[in-house]
């Protein structure tokens, strides 16, 4: 089968994230409360516009793709985020990239999730 | 143009909150906050002053969040903790209280006013908040940790409130309201959310970087400033 061209293909933007948590999450989990956090903020028409999809996750770094036009809905769904299975957790998000390869060259590769300790500030 | 500093300026950490400033702080700066002030409320303080973290870059403000319902003794307390502070807070949530924050210009920022039926805020109110210099403060706490119908009741408050601010020329603050760590959320996050719930970008970015910007200028006065209007100049700064 022949590829669509990139100029005919739906234009995406790939919002790579870091979850803190106060237990690690599974993606189904994370996947579930992030549709019902936008279907909950936006509603179910803008949200079904968003387009979001979470493309890959693991140890607390993932990406997630949306509409070009919808980066900004997306990430406020994203932020509204508060819990995952009960226990409290928040999304970060780290940049926004039109290339899984971008997004995941320059933000994911050697990217350390943040661990809530008080270690970088001295007191 | 340089890039915006972002600051949160209603953040609240032990006792009063449940994590240490030291916590709340690295976090803050992990987000790419250039500081937030420690605002606790006025009937949780600890015993001693706590001591501020501090690091390259990013600073944590002392402030304070007034818990009173008596508008004299509410007057009282700003008095008494105005010299101390960086960031003076009101917990507006009557209508009385509500008045006697907007009617101090001592005061910096009015939180949470709605109560019962109303936004809190009205023509009379925001006209006095403008002259007195209040920003009038957006909290996102409340909005991410409800749902359904409670949610739609504060987005419109907000929105009510919003409309008054753009009239009168209200200042708003876009804050956090943080009590734990996984109430922070990033700048970028923080102005997505305020424009999806109405502000325009420019208004968002406002309420979260020159506000506050602004409110740090009027309490910490440059060396040479005696009071509002007089200030001793240097000799070579007089031409």
């Amino acid at each position: 089968m022949k590829r669509l061209m990139p100029s005919l293909r739906a234009k995406k933007r790939y919002l790579p994230f870091e979850l803190i948590s106060e237990e690690p999450a599974s993606r189904s989990d994370l996947v579930r409360e992030i549709m019902a956090s936008a279907a909950s903020l936006l509603g179910d028409v803008t949200a079904s516009e968003c387009d979001i999809k979470v493309l890959g996750f693991e140890e607390g770094k993932g990406i997630i793709h949306c509409s070009h036009i919808k980066v900004k809905e997306t990430r406020a769904a994203m932020a509204a985020l508060t819990r995952i299975n009960g226990k409290r957790a928040t999304l970060h998000v780290l940049g926004s990239s039109g290339t899984v390869k971008r997004a995941t060259e320059k933000f994911l590769a050697n990217y350390e999730p943040f661990e809530p300790k008080a270690e970088n500030v001295q007191e | 143009m340089g890039k915006p500093k972002f600051y949160d300026f209603c953040v609240h950490a032990a006792p009063d909150g449940e994590n240490t400033v030291g916590e709340m702080a690295s976090l803050a700066r992990h987000f790419g906050y250039s500081g937030f002030a420690l605002t606790n409320h006025s009937d949780k303080l600890p015993k001693t002053r706590p001591l501020l973290p501090e690091a390259d870059g990013f600073e944590v403000f002392r402030g304070i969040e007034l818990v009173e319902e008596n508008p004299s003794k509410l007057h009282g307390m700003i008095g008494k903790f105005r010299s101390n502070v960086d960031v003076l807070i009101v917990h507006g949530g009557s209508e009385a209280v509500n008045r006697a924050a907007v009617e101090n210009p001592r005061v910096d920022i009015l939180n949470h006013p709605s109560f019962d039926r109303s936004s809190g805020l009205n023509q009379v109110l925001a006209k006095a908040a403008a002259e007195n210099g209040v920003a009038i403060g957006l909290n996102l706490r409340p909005l991410l940790h409800s749902r359904g119908s409670r949610r739609i009741r504060l987005l419109s408050d907000l929105g009510a409130n919003l409309d008054l601010a753009r009239k009168y020329d209200v200042s708003l603050a876009l804050t956090s309201d943080a009590m734990s760590c996984f109430d922070l959320r990033a700048p970028r996050e923080m102005l997505a959310l305020a424009e999806v719930c109405g502000l325009e970008e420019s208004e968002a970015l406002e309420a979260l970087s020159t506000v506050p910007e602004r409110i740090l200028a009027k309490n910490r006065p440059g060396p040479g400033i005696i009071r509002e209007g007089v200030e001793v100049l240097e000799e070579e700064d007089f031409f």
